[in-house]
């Protein structure tokens, strides 16, 4: 590891180089507690050409290593367990915006909320927006295909990125697009791949037009299985909403006592936030006729925002809802499986009983309108007992949306956390295939290895040991 | 089939309505798998905008079934309604409402296809937004069945606009910004269609309205939203213009058969990446061999 250390310093310069164990501890864990690893050394490139001899120098030494952004993943998939941490935080450049062609090239380590502040003056945003878009990068979003809770109507990451150049594991740089009736969808295949895949050196991506006008609503429900309901109601209708949240009773108490309280009304035992834009003409119809849908489906009230101000403040509740869960318990387990929509209600029944039985707390705050739960669960990870009852609530709760065919992951990766409910989820064939995809990129397994797909479920890697030394 | 082929050495021609035989480079096959047996919903949910069907599944098919629900899955590509849902996602093939309503690779949630090692793939799958695993499903969309022979298909679904309606506006030169501002602003049209060049437009010439100022610029398009929407896009478009109201039921299947930009595909970059694919999803040259061109 020293000679290693050394050539990379002679890249990136010794100050961005980290060995001792002490400056290592910073990045053991990511934005989901539980799962921690501590890397052998981290190296922080600063510009595009130090990423591409990093990636050289790591191929020549046969070092596997874990390309990470900010480190606001919630799927352990940045971790790097005795193996060399690849940061890109420092590549914050936007190397061109073009107003006409509405969209931005940017390096890997802008910042998520940075980009639509920088386009806003032209009357652009980056549609994109996880709830920690105040601290993601872009290239973090790349290898994730974040979502958040506009994509309900603008699509998820993969929808808003038109090509991206990219350093493979071998070091080879490769400009990816969609490949648009010339060649295969290399882009599509890309995003998402969880750093498994290679390296984003610069990405351009979509810009949208900020819509004229807003409308944000909330209504309040008396049971949880009444808002269920609207929601469903809401999407058959044939609206679609820029947004549709939902958030229990659990998550209304833990955020109304935090200081991000939002002034949801307490004793709900479900809120709905709805927000539609566009043109302003029709959006009065559109924001009347969800008033309307949720009062039939049994909604205490409907309160429509006055102003900015009041808006932000409702929107400041659900994307701090998480940071507000951090009161209950030290530790906080956070879910990202996705169901039919039609089966929303029942399934929140049935988490809650899982929950029960098990006793632990589930607060549910969610991307409704895509039928995108995050069950969420303060506990303890210091106590081992309440630590097993998680696990156990949380597995009963991902298997179960497996079984009404949902997913285990809308937008947050499979990553570490998840890996275990892949062989439930999907057929020996298929994942055996992903297996074959991710060796057309990584043919040497070296990009953070040990993710997404269990190793076991890779017939070549079980067939030749051999190649599994690393 | 595809196991067999692969020990027997044979080479199979992927068909589906057989309406793309004639595109790209010749095939060099010994057999042809057809998807005309895998036709047919599978399964609809209509409130949850969401629909699996066989690849052999007819766009006509597909269209009646969500139509009887107001909804419709707007692929809407180029060419005709006899092709199939199948061909459709495996060539990418969109058409004129695919930058606002979604492209295949979009609209496609999930599918099921068996690749030339003779492995059955579930790639994706039905819910609306999915990051499970390695994106299987992207990479059959548009490779022309030379990864997989696509089987099955979960299609994404979108409530039809409550109005809808299809117009010819025709501008003096001069007036052409004011209507980018309004169609790249807040009126954004589900299809728009520059009608200035192109042996199409004469083609259809009988189904629209006569130019009345030949220097004037004409557009096609459909606009579609709630009844205030379009009431006030038409008023604004109108105010640029000589806005006329056509048969969108009648034209656009028209447009979509006589203004297709081009059709099969262009010289395929056969660069390491996708020769690795080619290479590990179809090693014995099974899938559509000779399509793209040579490796």
């Amino acid at each position: 590891m020293a000679t290693l250390a050394t050539a990379l310093e002679q890249i990136v310069g010794a100050a961005h180089v980290l060995t001792r164990p002490p400056s290592l501890l910073v990045y053991r864990s990511d934005g989901l507690p539980g799962h921690r690893a501590i890397p052998s050394l981290a190296v922080f490139p600063g510009t595009r050409d130090e990423v591409v001899r990093v990636v050289r120098v790591l191929a020549e030494a046969g070092a596997p290593f874990v390309a990470r952004g900010a480190g606001t993943g919630l799927s352990g998939g940045a971790l790097a367990d005795g193996i060399v941490l690849l940061g890109l935080h420092r590549l914050k450049g936007i190397l061109a915006i073009d107003a006409e062609a509405r969209t931005a090239t940017v390096e890997p380590g802008v910042v998520n909320a940075t980009l639509s502040k920088a386009v806003a003056p032209l009357g652009l945003l980056y549609a994109p927006d996880p709830s920690s878009q105040s601290a993601c990068t872009i290239g973090g979003n790349i290898a994730e295909n974040a979502g958040g809770p506009h994509c309900l109507k603008y699509g998820v990451t993969l929808d808003h990125v038109v090509r991206a150049t990219v350093v493979l594991p071998d070091g080879e740089v490769m400009t990816l697009d969609r490949g648009e009736g010339t060649g295969y969808d290399l882009l599509g295949a890309f995003v998402g791949s969880e750093g498994c895949f290679g390296v984003v050196l610069d990405v351009t991506v979509r810009l949208t037009p900020i819509p004229d006008a807003v409308i944000t609503l909330l209504a309040d429900f008396t049971s949880m299985r009444a808002a269920a309901d609207a929601t469903s109601r809401i999407i058959a209708a044939g609206i679609l909403p820029a947004a549709l949240e939902l958030m229990d009773q659990a998550t209304i108490e833990a955020v109304e006592s935090s200081v991000y309280a939002a002034g949801y009304p307490r004793d709900a035992a479900a809120v709905l936030l709805a927000e539609v834009d566009g043109a302003a003409a029709g959006l009065d119809a559109d924001a009347s006729a969800i008033e309307r849908l949720c009062l039939e489906a049994g909604a205490r009230a409907v309160r429509v925002a006055r102003d900015a101000a009041e808006r932000a403040r409702l929107w400041q509740g659900r994307k701090k809802a998480f940071g507000a869960m951090g009161r209950l318990a030290p530790h906080l387990v956070v879910q990202d499986a996705v169901v039919p929509r039609t089966r929303l209600a029942d399934l929140l029944e049935e988490i809650h009983a899982i929950g029960t039985r098990h006793d632990v707390r589930v607060c549910n705050v969610f991307h409704a309108g895509d039928g995108n739960l995050h069950p969420n669960i303060p506990y303890d990870a210091d106590d081992p007992a309440e630590s097993a009852r998680v696990a156990q609530a949380m597995s009963e709760i991902m298997h179960r949306c497996i079984e009404v065919g949902g997913t285990i992951t809308g937008e947050h990766g499979v990553g570490l956390d998840k890996l275990d409910y892949m062989p439930a989820l999907f057929s020996g064939d298929t994942l055996d295939a992903m297996c074959t995809l991710r060796d057309v990129f990584d043919p040497e397994r070296r990009a953070n290895p040990g993710k997404v797909v269990p190793v076991r479920s890779c017939r070549e890697w079980l067939a030749a040991p051999s190649a599994r030394a690393h | 089939m595809v196991r067999e082929a692969t020990r027997e050495g044979r080479r199979l021609r992927i068909v589906g309505a057989g309406r793309w035989l004639d595109v790209g480079a010749p095939v060099d096959a010994t057999d042809e798998i057809t998807t005309t047996a895998m036709t047919g919903i599978t399964a609809y949910l209509p409130a949850d905008l969401t629909l699996s069907c066989g690849a052999g599944t007819t766009l006509a098919e597909l269209e009646a079934a969500t139509r009887a629900h107001d909804q419709w899955c707007p692929l809407l590509p180029w060419g005709d309604d006899l092709g199939t849902v199948g061909a459709t996602a495996a060539t990418a093939t969109a058409g004129p409402f695919a930058e606002r309503l979604g492209q295949p690779s979009t609209l496609v949630l999930g599918l099921e296809c068996v690749d030339g090692t003779g492995r059955v793939i579930q790639a994706g799958g039905r819910v609306v937004k999915n990051v499970a695993g390695f994106d299987l499903t992207r990479l059959m969309i548009g490779a022309w069945g030379t990864l997989g022979v696509i089987t099955q298909l979960h299609l994404r679904l979108r409530a039809r606009p409550t109005v809808d309606r299809t117009m010819v506006l025709e501008v003096p030169a001069s007036a052409v910004d004011a209507v980018m501002a309004l169609v790249r602003g807040p009126y954004a049209p589900l299809a728009l269609l520059s009608m200035d060049a192109g042996a199409a437009w004469t083609a259809m010439a009988g189904a629209l309205p006569t130019a009345m100022d030949p220097a004037a610029r004409r557009w096609l398009m459909r606009i579609g939203g709630n009844a205030p929407f379009v009431a006030a896009a038409q008023e604004a478009l109108a105010r640029l213009g000589q806005l006329s109201e056509v048969d969108g039921d009648a034209i656009w299947p028209l447009v979509r058969q006589h203004a297709a930009p081009r059709a099969g595909p262009g010289p395929w970059r056969w660069d390491a990446l996708s020769r690795r694919l080619r290479e590990r999803f179809d090693p014995h040259g099974v899938l559509n061999p000779g399509l793209l061109g040579a490796i």
